[in-house]
């Protein structure tokens, strides 16, 4: 009954410059769509253009087969039932926790309104705060009100900017974990502003990565992490290693690498291996958790490697390593 | 701090004698009315009054007060929209020019708008000569009534709702406008149901000024022949010589100006106004199509043209046309001069006391700012009474250095708080930890204020001491019953002549008063459009 949310070949200007340039994006019913990308990357004004917003100066956004925007012609916001959910929450101050969430409802008639609203509170697990205000809630709470806020309604897709990072590392794991179950459970579109990698992989189906204003890749989260397209995608999610050819330690590869290339490896593609010829000190080891983080000088070639902590070898102590190739890209090197 | 803890970590500081004697000063004449009002008996003229002029005091007060909060809502509210939320030509410009008639005090409007409306005025003359119509053939509103003064009132006033209202719509959060839009709300619904309520206590608190101000008002009442409450108050110290009567009105009158207060505190209620949004993004005015935007701009024009530009070429066409003849003002305007500048002068002192302990909190200095801001909602009549009562208890006679102590006393009484407020803004800027920080480094509160605070607040000095001077100038009925014997001020020529129906002579002093008093009211707006809507002013 959903339909896909699709912007085709999208281009967005301010004055001479083009912050959204040429992006196609297609996003599928029941989904999650993270739109990762640093600050800059044009994610937030491409959410703008698919709420509805701002115009395009190209390219065309749909919903199905309705045309939402384009050149010349925008449907306004408030008539695309597309629900948005904001860092800030952007909650009504003068309205309480049901009311906030009610207030989408207008053409349902007040009891009904009232009932949908005390239904979703209850879906948040808000149930004893529906009378609360926005300014006597905790930021979970208000999240999780924005979030029926914007579901109650309905809306034909749910776009979020940056939705999270607004409440503290302890609260965001499960108010992320209510809220994207409660939107995959709407069965519609939904895009995710992201600009933290960890975030996009853990809690995305789809990832397309926004830089510069272009899209670089667009697909399944597993898809893009094991098999980026380019150098800056790899680098996206999260922190690698890079290797120019002509740097590579002796043997340390394991597969031909062409002059000119360049080898990027994940911290858990480099595994300590004490069976390898390749030699490498420990420069520094941090502890991050569960795991290990190892500062590595490999032949003058600095190299990060994550290991588990109980195995963990001590700063100065010297291990053998080698590189997992299902974790390790080569790709022509850009000043090549 | 709440007041538990204030109260177990009381102590006596080196700050907090400067600041009580502040306090004390300021609100010593308020104080002495009500008790005077409360505890003696009124006399004989007071059975008068009671008997045949409260009622008509009271109701022409209330309203008065009624009538100009409607207008005020009704002009203000939506040119701050407007301005906020639309683009069209001149939008820049208006948004500031209409801050502008803040500078003409209400008499000096109604100076100008009687004339503009009378008999002889020049749209009663057109509708004769258009028509051939006799004066009693036509209806025309009569300025000389209640609905005429509210509506001077507003002209004069409806900026302080304008600017509450307009910090209000900036300082909004842009995503929940953009959340209430996503959620299929049309811009009618998103102007009432979202914009509207968030900012009601910055419009109550604009509404509840303007209000104050209105009340405060004698001049224009008094031409304008609509008893009120300040106007009997000063009548019957001038008519009656009776200030056990006027004390009585005070008490009346007082008692209406804290109830406007409360209520105002009572809009605030439960609901949050505070936006929890910390990102900011600026306002995206949305472009209004071309007739749209033509009208946006007729309004605007109207607005301006109607509550300034029209009274004050009036006035200046009535100078013009009495080339020559015009009344010396050169003696009232030295002692304007003098008298607002000693008031300015007190003022500025109290005010820096006020300013500086306000940064160090502590039960004192708490109690010492509920003091000093008690004279900013008092009329200026009614605290000219508690001097005069003072004075008379004192036996010290009202001519010249004690008059004018009284009156530079009143004026400090009154403006005290809106002087302070440029350097508390200008304390506000720099970090808490600054004073920390040399509390840490053994600084006493007493040479912290000094040494550390007193350069920051400097910064705000020269707009503090230049609304002080201005609205001591500004100031008519404490001027009226204060000044020492024949040490007429330009507020007073003025009101001198008007009422003698000498109004070419009065309109020099007007628009002499109005110029000055659009000094503070350029340094404002320059300090609005400098100022990002992110900052807290």
């Amino acid at each position: 009954m959903s339909a896909h949310l699709i912007a085709t070949n999208v281009t967005r200007r301010y004055g001479p410059t083009a912050v959204v340039e040429g992006v196609s994006l297609d996003l599928e019913p029941g989904d999650i769509t993270a739109l990762l990308g640093g600050s800059g990357a044009g994610k937030s004004t491409l959410l703008r253009l698919f709420a509805g917003l701002e115009p395009l100066d190209e390219g065309e956004i749909r919903l199905g087969d309705q045309l939402l925007s384009r050149p010349g012609k925008t449907v306004p916001a408030e008539k695309r039932r597309i629900g948005l959910i904001f860092q800030d929450f952007a909650l009504f101050p003068h309205l309480t926790a049901a009311q906030n969430v009610a207030f989408g409802l207008k053409s349902r008639g007040k009891e009904t309104a009232r009932t949908i609203a005390a239904e979703w509170l209850e879906r948040l697990g808000l149930t004893g705060r529906a009378d609360a205000f926005p300014h006597e809630l905790s930021g979970g709470e208000q999240q999780r009100v924005a979030i029926a806020r914007a579901l109650a309604p309905e809306p034909a897709a749910i776009l979020m900017d940056e939705p999270f990072s607004g409440l503290d590392p302890a609260l965001r794991g499960s108010v992320r974990d209510t809220a994207l179950a409660a939107i995959r459970e709407a069965g519609i579109p939904a895009l995710l502003v992201t600009h933290d990698p960890t975030e996009a992989l853990e809690s995305a189906d789809c990832i397309a990565i926004l830089q510069g204003g272009c899209l670089l890749q667009q697909g399944k989260a597993a898809d893009v992490y094991m098999k980026p397209e380019s150098a800056a995608i790899a680098a996206a999610l999260g922190p690698v290693s890079r290797i120019r050819a002509a740097d590579l330690p002796a043997g340390l590869a394991g597969q031909a690498v062409p002059a000119g290339a360049e080898l990027i490896v994940r911290p858990e593609g480099v595994v300590q291996d004490e069976g390898s010829p390749v030699r490498a000190k420990v420069t520094a080891s941090q502890l991050t958790g569960p795991l290990c983080r190892l500062l590595l000088d490999c032949q003058g070639q600095a190299l990060t490697a994550l290991v588990p902590r109980i195995t963990a070898p001590k700063t100065g102590a010297e291990i053998g390593i080698r590189l997992d190739p299902a974790l390790t890209f080569i790709f022509q090197s850009a000043d090549s | 701090m709440n007041t538990y803890t204030a109260i177990r970590s009381f102590r006596f500081r080196s700050i907090d004698g400067p600041a009580l004697l502040a306090g004390l000063i300021i609100a010593v004449p308020v104080v002495v009315t009500l008790l005077a009002g409360i505890l003696n008996g009124g006399g004989e003229a007071w059975s008068h009054i009671r008997d045949t002029l409260l009622t008509g005091y009271t109701t022409g007060t209330l309203g008065t007060l009624a009538l100009t909060a409607l207008m005020t809502l009704a002009v203000a509210v939506p040119a701050a929209w407007l301005v906020t939320m639309y683009q069209f030509p001149g939008r820049g410009l208006f948004e500031w020019l209409l801050i502008l008639p803040l500078a003409a005090p209400g008499y000096v409007l109604a100076y100008a708008y009687a004339d503009l409306m009378g008999l002889m005025g020049p749209f009663q003359v057109a509708i004769r000569e258009a028509t051939g119509w006799t004066a009693r053939d036509y209806w025309f509103p009569d300025m000389r009534s209640l609905p005429g003064l509210a509506f001077v009132l507003t002209c004069a006033l409806y900026p302080y709702v304008y600017l509450t209202a307009r910090a209000a719509f900036v300082s909004q959060s842009v995503c929940a406008l953009e959340a209430a839009r996503s959620l299929g709300a049309s811009s009618a619904r998103r102007f009432w149901q979202v914009a509207l309520p968030a900012a009601r206590p910055a419009i109550a608190a604009g509404l509840a000024l303007t209000l104050m101000e209105a009340a405060a008002d004698y001049g224009a009442a008094e031409y304008l022949g609509v008893p009120t409450l300040t106007f009997g108050i000063v009548r019957a110290w001038q008519s009656f010589g009776e200030p056990a009567a006027a004390a009585r009105l005070a008490l009346v009158l007082v008692v209406i100006v804290i109830a406007l207060i409360l209520t105002e505190r009572h809009t605030r209620g439960r609901a949050g106004s505070q936006q929890s949004s910390t990102r900011w993004r600026n306002v995206s005015r949305t472009r209004l199509p071309r007739w749209a935007g033509l009208g946006a701009v007729a309004a605007c024009a109207l607005l301006f043209l109607a509550t300034f530009v029209l009274p004050m070429s009036r006035l200046i066409w009535l100078v013009m046309e009495s080339q020559g003849q015009i009344a010396p003002i050169g003696r009232a305007l030295v002692n304007t001069l003098i008298l607002a500048g000693s008031g300015a002068a007190l003022a500025f002192v109290l005010a820096m006391v006020i300013a500086l302990t306000a940064r160090q909190s502590g039960l004192i200095a708490g109690f010492a700012r509920l003091m000093a801001s008690t004279g900013y909602a008092i009329p200026g009549a009614v605290l000219a009474l508690g001097a005069l009562l003072v004075m008379g208890y004192l036996g010290i006679t009202l001519t010249g250095a004690g008059a004018i102590i009284a009156l530079a006393w009143v004026y400090a009484s009154r403006f005290t708080t809106s002087g302070a407020e440029p350097m508390v803004a200008a304390l506000g800027r720099a970090p808490a930890s600054m004073g920390y920080a040399a509390e840490s480094l053994g600084a006493s509160p007493l040479r912290r204020a000094v040494s550390v605070d007193l350069p920051v607040a400097l910064s705000g000095a020269m707009a503090g001491a230049l609304i002080l001077f201005v609205e001591s100038l500004k100031e008519l009925p404490a001027t009226l019953m204060l000044r020492p014997f024949n040490w007429d001020t330009l507020s007073v020529r003025a009101n001198a002549y008007a009422t003698d129906e000498r109004l070419a002579a009065a309109a020099l002093p007007s628009l002499l008063i109005t110029l000055a008093g659009l000094l503070p009211v350029i340094l404002l707006s320059w300090r609005l459009s400098h100022s990002r809507p992110g900052d807290t002013q």
